[in-house]
């Protein structure tokens, strides 16, 4: 896993990716800070992290891309799979070393509530909860930017897939905003879901009676509990909707709150798409 | 030391490798053969873990490679047929990263590989990043990648594709001398390579196993099969007729002419019968002059193409493959003659027949070349089929 982890960083930095993600990532957090803490004269860090939010989805496909779709490209994955090493620990090792990447840039942005504290009271405790906050959402988004380059063979297409991906977790919030309220229609949209569920299924294991038995059990637990307990559907659409806002939850760390569930969220969400990762690869060789 | 049991890989319904079980001993070289397509790197991916099996089992030296991957795979050193390259690594830098992911002792990591790089002689380039080698060079840093951390057993995709013929000549040297501590198996197009350096062939085709033996008894056995070259003068039904009446004929093939007048003609006859004799008799008497006649040795290449081309076509199983085929050309042979002699009795009717054999004659061989055309198609699509895979 270490070794892993060496080479991957070290590629960042023999490339160009390490040192354009830092020095782009930097340059907006200088600008950010001059706007509001500067000239603003605001003594909150957190106002610059929070307007900056956006950067992620330009950059983590930058720096995700690669990781994985790279090695089947050159076919260096055919080394690394029949070396004496785990997939989870080719995986593992890759995620740290992207994560290492972004991390070692917000080392760098640690130390600006110290500038400020130079010129005021600063309130370190909230600056370091954004902090915290901003990079758990940089932990979940990379990770999902890990697993969409373990599915394509060409970095582009991973890096605008991830992009699509971000961007849809970004907007989601106004797009739960724009999402109908009644019974009725979170019936039709559980109902379309479970219909997308159980074409999915088809595709991924090729077996029409396991699809379609259960495309019917779940178009009918839509049904029963439409009928049965209508209110179960109230703001449910809504509720479903929310998880997939990755953004929604940065909130609460910009308003000083260490929020538990908040946490639990994101490290769950980088887990899953690490561990969605490892499933992807071992079942394309189990093919 | 490597056993294979019943290994197949099915992708959709393309078959790529049907019910393939042998066994590898210690110290041994086994050479892969096969044309492409035949499931020689799809067999190969298989025993190093890269792909799972549809069904079967591979075991190293007692670890099952999908049941207990990585006790398995500490002992293989692979060398794909792209060598699995960082190209913006340094050669040394590359090896050390293998030596690390192959857990070599730190204490033993450089000297091993300074080693190893003298043996696959890159250590001139040492310092130099992969991108800029030449094929030559990268292919053999890939060689010296496999063989990082002395694995016992050595697994070779076609290691000497982009060599030039000295360091062709270097290379086998090299796995000569590793076969000493490794187990080795290889595959290769070039045929003298296999004759040259592996202790056992095995021939594979549309990922059957058509024939495993060593490759002199590969000779031996092939050698039954007598083909003699003959340019002579006169018209095909006259030499045809003269052909009849010698003993042992199995095969004739008849072969474009570069001067006019003359014909070339293959003639295949059983085993361990000299027809050279009676062939210049017969010709002689027939009043067909030899321009020449020679014998010929089949070759490996021969032998390759003769297996690889009939397992397409007739498809018929290994076991009964050398026999069958000869018994019904026979067999046929056989009743084109006795029909021939009762019809001699009837003199009118013989040039008729004379000309029929000939159609015949030229029929098979149309036959054997639109098969032929039929066999390059399908290795065409398997092709693409592995590609996709």
């Amino acid at each position: 896993m270490l070794a892993i982890f060496k080479k991957e960083l070290r590629s960042y930095f023999t490339s160009m990716i390490g040192y354009l993600f830092i020095g782009f990532f930097l340059a907006i957090v200088g600008v950010y800070f001059m706007a509001y803490n500067l000239q603003g004269g605001y003594a909150n860090f957190e106002y610059v992290l929070n307007s900056m939010v956006f950067v992620f989805v330009i950059l983590v496909p930058i720096l995700t891309m690669r990781l994985l779709a790279e090695e089947k490209k050159q076919k260096t994955d055919q080394l690394l799979f029949t070396s004496p090493l785990s997939v989870s620990k080719i995986v593992v090792g890759k995620y740290l070393a992207v994560f290492a990447v972004f991390v070692s840039a917000m080392v760098i942005t640690m130390f600006y509530p110290f500038i400020l504290s130079k010129y005021g009271t600063v309130s370190f405790k909230l600056a370091y909860t954004g902090i915290l906050g901003f990079v758990l959402v940089g932990a979940a988004y990379l990770a999902i930017g890990l697993f969409l380059s373990a599915l394509f063979e060409s970095q582009a297409i991973a890096a605008v897939v991830t992009f699509v991906v971000l961007l849809i977790t970004f907007i989601m919030q106004g797009i739960v905003g724009l999402l109908p309220t009644s019974n009725k229609a979170a019936w039709l949209i559980f109902s379309v879901i479970a219909l997308l569920i159980a074409v999915v299924i088809y595709f991924m294991i090729n077996n029409v009676t396991v699809a379609i038995s259960l495309g019917v059990v779940l178009e009918a637990a839509c049904a029963i509990i439409y009928f049965a307990k209508p209110s179960l559907y109230d703001g449910l659409v809504v509720k479903v909707f929310d998880w997939f806002s990755v953004v929604d939850r940065f909130d609460n760390f910009m308003n000083g709150i260490l929020d538990l569930s908040g946490i639990v969220y994101y490290i769950s969400i980088t887990v899953i798409f690490i561990f969605l990762t490892i499933q992807s690869l071992n079942k394309r060789r189990w093919r | 030391m490597i056993e294979v049991k019943n290994l197949v890989k099915r992708y959709g319904n393309h078959l790529a490798v049907d019910d393939l079980s042998f066994t590898v001993e210690r110290g041994q070289i086994l050479g892969f053969l096969g044309p492409n397509g035949a499931g020689k790197s799809t067999t190969m991916n298989m025993i190093t873990g890269y792909i799972a099996a549809t069904s079967g089992s591979v075991t190293i030296d007692g670890n099952d490679v999908f049941e207990d991957p990585i006790e398995a795979k500490k002992m293989i050193g692979y060398l794909p047929e792209i060598p699995p390259l960082y190209l913006d690594m340094s050669v040394v830098e590359y090896l050390e990263f293998i030596a690390e992911i192959k857990a070599v002792k730190k204490k033993e990591r450089t000297k091993m590989i300074q080693d190893i790089m003298k043996m696959t002689k890159v250590d001139d380039v040492s310092e130099r990043l992969i991108k800029h080698l030449s094929k030559g060079y990268k292919q053999r840093v890939g060689l010296a990648g496999a063989i990082v951390g002395y694995p016992e057993v050595l697994i070779l995709d076609e290691p000497t594709v982009g060599l030039d013929p000295k360091q062709i000549i270097e290379i086998r040297d090299l796995i000569k001398s590793l076969s000493k501590n490794h187990t080795i198996i290889l595959s290769s197009h070039i045929l003298s390579e296999v004759s040259a350096v592996c202790d056992k062939v095995m021939i594979i085709n549309k990922g059957k196993l058509i024939v495993s033996d060593s490759p002199e008894n590969l000779s031996k056995h092939m050698e039954g099969a007598n083909n003699v070259h003959l340019i002579v003068k006169g018209t095909k039904d006259k030499v045809m007729k003269a052909l009849n009446k010698i003993d042992g004929i199995v095969k004739v093939d008849f072969q474009g002419t570069s001067e006019e007048d003359l014909i070339e003609l293959k003639i295949q006859s059983k085993e361990a019968i000299d027809i050279r004799e009676e062939l210049f008799y017969a010709m002689a008497e027939a009043g067909c002059p030899i321009y020449g006649l020679e014998r010929k040795v089949m070759s490996l290449e021969d032998i390759f193409l003769e297996l690889t081309e009939n397992s397409t076509i007739t498809e018929r199983k290994k076991k009964s493959f050398f026999g069958q085929m000869k018994k019904e050309k026979q067999e046929e042979k056989q009743e084109e003659r006795q029909q021939e002699k009762q019809e001699e009795k009837q003199e009118q009717k013989q040039e008729e027949q004379a000309q029929e054999t000939q159609n015949q004659v030229m029929q098979v061989k149309e036959e054997h070349e639109k098969e032929n055309l039929e066999f390059e198609d399908r290795e065409f699509e398997s092709d693409k089929e592995e590609e996709e895979c």
